[in-house]
């Protein structure tokens, strides 16, 4: 998914906002999207799969489980159809029209929460200074990450991977700052194209897992839940709702809300305060903590392949 | 990675054509799952499917047509805000018929989408190595813990009851 930005640097155009809409624009513009029956006809069989099946509670230890939304049943199976050999109806151009498709639901995920906003604004206005100040509580992965990518090996890849979330706005904003074949960018990349695979699934389970372990605030993991993309934000919703169900309004308001500062106001922290603050550690730790630089050969192998 | 450098396409009348199709598709396939899982009514949930795929379109629309460079999220975001506010004579009608979405119904199809989207990347999540993927989930983990503790702690500190 990492290609809207390539996209972008050979158009000569470093805003962020154009990845979502060339992407979408070069995908839904250029074939008439809504004729693939295949790929729509599919997506409402494994909605109407997971659907059925409904949320599965599963007890870990005495009091805590672990709830699997049928978000997610329809997610892996959305990516076990295209993987799978014998399902030949959904190819390589299906999943370039759900992806360019994808750019375009966003704005119905992002419009229901807008809504739930708006009905509670004048919470949201109460909550300003939590909503407002928890963005800085995503700097937190500088001080864990870093340290630790730098004793697994990695060299200067570690400042693109661990200085935010690594959504498509913080891809950008590395790429438009190290330049695309940097290791900065590699390292970013790494980390986008995993999040995009795991990060759904991962931050879904942590929630489920926070909400019935940790002691915080409802209102605390609603905002949590929109530190990474809108399908993170919704797969980290889900377990959320379900721990708290009278507060559904506005958990999904506060949620709504912070993924949209992540989008807005959040660029700007990864971009004064972020990349600088990862730096500076970088180049304090890897000399301290870092690997001789024979370890520099096993990064490749951690870069984005097929530069 | 060739296949990644398209050239760029002028917005027309047929992409609003290709838009209003796919945000229709996507809000059938929506009020199904809606009604399979949840039992909500299916008009109603088709109204409110239509004013969710209205304020998309406008914001849309808005990011392509007027020179501001602003995305259309802030823009959806504006928009959805406005007309659901305490007091804006548009509010009680949206809540009522968006309220009979359950967002984790939307949430299912858009990720049903994003899975298949997603395999594409495949290989290439194939190619990197373990490392990075600790990485990751320290990244997410440590993001999202992060923000919820500051979170809390500012929650408790300006007193707001759990």
């Amino acid at each position: 998914m990492g290609e809207g930005i390539i996209s972008d640097k050979s158009n000569n155009d470093n805003q962020t906002n154009h990845i979502y809409r060339e992407k979408t624009d070069r995908r839904i513009l250029k074939k008439n999207p809504w004729k693939d029956y295949r790929l729509h006809g599919t997506v409402l069989v494994l909605v109407i799969i997971a659907e059925l099946i409904g949320p599965i509670k599963i007890p870990i230890t005495n009091g805590v489980e672990v709830s699997i939304m049928p978000l997610l049943y329809s997610m892996v199976l959305g990516l076990v159809f295209y993987l799978a050999k014998p399902i030949t109806w959904i190819q390589r151009k299906q999943a370039r029209i759900a992806e360019g498709a994808m750019m375009l639901f966003i704005g119905i995920l992002i419009a229901k929460l807008a809504v739930s906003s708006g009905q509670s604004m004048h919470l949201i206005f109460e909550m300003g200074p939590a909503l407002l100040l928890q963005e800085l509580g995503h700097l937190a992965t500088i001080i864990i990450a870093l340290p630790v990518a730098i004793l697994l090996g990695f060299k200067r890849e570690a400042i693109g991977m661990t200085n935010s979330i690594g959504r498509e706005p913080e891809v950008a904003v590395v790429v438009d700052k190290y330049g695309f074949n940097s290791p900065e960018s590699r390292g970013i990349f790494a980390l986008f194209i995993i999040g995009t695979m795991i990060g759904t699934v991962f931050i879904s389970f942590l929630a489920s897992l926070s909400t019935t372990l940790l002691p915080l605030h409802p209102y605390a993991f609603a905002m949590a839940s929109g530190v990474g993309s809108a399908s993170m934000n919704a797969a980290a919703l889900g377990p959320t709702l379900a721990a708290f169900p009278a507060l559904e309004t506005n958990i999904e308001a506060f949620a709504g809300f912070s993924n949209l500062l992540s989008f807005s106001i959040g660029i700007y922290i990864v971009i004064f305060l972020a990349i600088p603050f990862t730096e500076k550690m970088y180049y304090f730790l890897e000399p301290r903590i870092g690997r001789s630089s024979k370890g520099s050969e096993s990064n490749d192998e951690n870069g984005v392949g097929g530069e | 990675m060739s296949e990644l450098i398209d050239e760029p396409i002028d917005v027309s009348t047929h992409g609003i054509f290709n838009w209003i199709l796919l945000l229709a598709i996507f809000s059938v396939i929506t009020v199904i799952g809606n009604y399979v899982g949840y039992k909500h009514p299916i008009y109603d949930s088709l109204i409110g499917m239509g004013i969710l795929s209205l304020i998309t379109l406008i914001g849309v629309w808005m990011e392509r047509r007027l020179p501001l460079n602003i995305s259309s999220i802030i823009y959806i975001s504006l928009i959805g805000i406005f007309i659901a506010f305490p007091g804006v004579p548009t509010s009680e009608t949206v809540l009522y018929y968006v309220s009979k979405i359950e967002l984790l119904s939307i949430v299912t199809v858009f990720l049903a989408y994003v899975g298949i989207g997603i395999g594409k990347s495949w290989d290439e999540f194939k190619a990197l190595g373990w490392k990075a993927i600790i990485i990751t989930m320290l990244v997410i983990a440590s993001t999202y813990f992060g923000s919820a503790i500051v979170a809390h702690i500012i929650l408790v500190l300006t007193g707001v009851p759990m």
